[in-house]
């Protein structure tokens, strides 16, 4: 039987789907018994999602796509001229 | 994105590298194309200023142009993008007053001597889905990231904002594999200890009407 901090170890791979079978089975025995790391593995998945949704949104803002195609442009010009 | 995908990306990405080694300028403009987001991207994550991260972003495709014929092809050619704009943003952050970071064994569950949980977890999963667009819910996980110790952050944006493989961000960061997971389950754990604070309150039964 494994206890909460084994679990909580073990959740990453868990996650991966890379644990062998017998600790995968052992890990989800602990779960059938353990509100508390039910809860945990839940909010474990939960905070890669918000902060993945959050933080992926990221778009090059107008005003810097501008400056960076100058940029650009300038920097060809110079090396042209080289 | 599927193997074949994978394989041709990889093979139009090896054609730009190539021709801009042999100084053709139009290649420059690809890469520059295929690039800048990732870049700028990643440089705003990491230092949340768009004029810092836009600097960044210009230095880098910079070294990318001077430096090409330096790379020479023993990882990926976006692995080494990734590097450059790493070392850019960290030089940019070195030269700006730096917030102390907090430990962040702190709040790494703890347990008790039967190997408990001691504290007690709330189940907040459910109730973030409402929350998710607002702008307070946003400012919230963008602080909890910015919080993050230097090396689970790096971590942290590669593997899970940007997506990346685990091998991948090992090779980037020149870490082994283990290392790599042990590093990011401590951010996420960090996170969700960051996080827990704010959904319970609104996910708590005393919160409802």
């Amino acid at each position: 039987m494994i206890c909460c901090k084994e679990c909580i170890d073990l959740l990453f791979d868990y996650f991966e789907g890379s644990l062998e079978q017998e600790t995968k089975n052992s890990l989800e025995e602990h779960f059938q018994d353990c509100p508390p790391c039910i809860a945990f593995l839940n909010t474990y998945k939960s905070t890669t999602t918000l902060c993945r949704e959050t933080l992926n949104q990221i778009e090059i803002p107008d005003e810097v796509r501008r400056a960076l195609q100058n940029f650009l442009k300038e920097h060809k010009i110079q090396q042209k001229k080289m | 994105m599927s193997f074949t995908q994978q394989k041709e990306d990889k093979e139009i990405e090896e054609a730009l590298v190539r021709d801009l080694q042999a100084g053709n300028l139009e290649a420059y403009d690809r890469i520059a194309e295929l690039y800048q987001k990732k870049i700028y991207a990643l440089s705003f994550n990491l230092m949340r200023n768009q004029m810092d991260a836009q600097d960044v972003t210009q230095e880098v495709l910079l070294t990318l142009f001077r430096k090409i014929n330096t790379f020479q092809g023993k990882s990926a050619f976006s692995s080494w993008v990734y590097r450059i704009t790493l070392n850019a943003s960290y030089m940019k952050l070195r030269s700006k007053k730096k917030e102390p970071n907090i430990s962040i064994d702190e709040l790494l569950p703890s347990f008790n001597g039967a190997g408990f949980q001691q504290e007690k977890i709330q189940d907040w999963s459910g109730s973030t889905e409402s929350l998710l667009f607002t702008n307070e819910t946003r400012e919230v996980i963008k602080k909890a990231v910015d919080l993050l110790p230097e090396k689970e952050k790096v971590v942290f944006l590669l593997r899970d904002v940007e997506g990346l493989s685990t091998e991948k961000v090992s090779e980037i960061l020149d870490l082994t594999v283990p290392a790599v997971k042990s590093r990011l389950h401590r951010g996420r754990l960090f996170l969700r200890k960051k996080l827990s604070g704010y959904f319970e309150e609104y996910s708590s039964p005393k919160g409802e009407i």
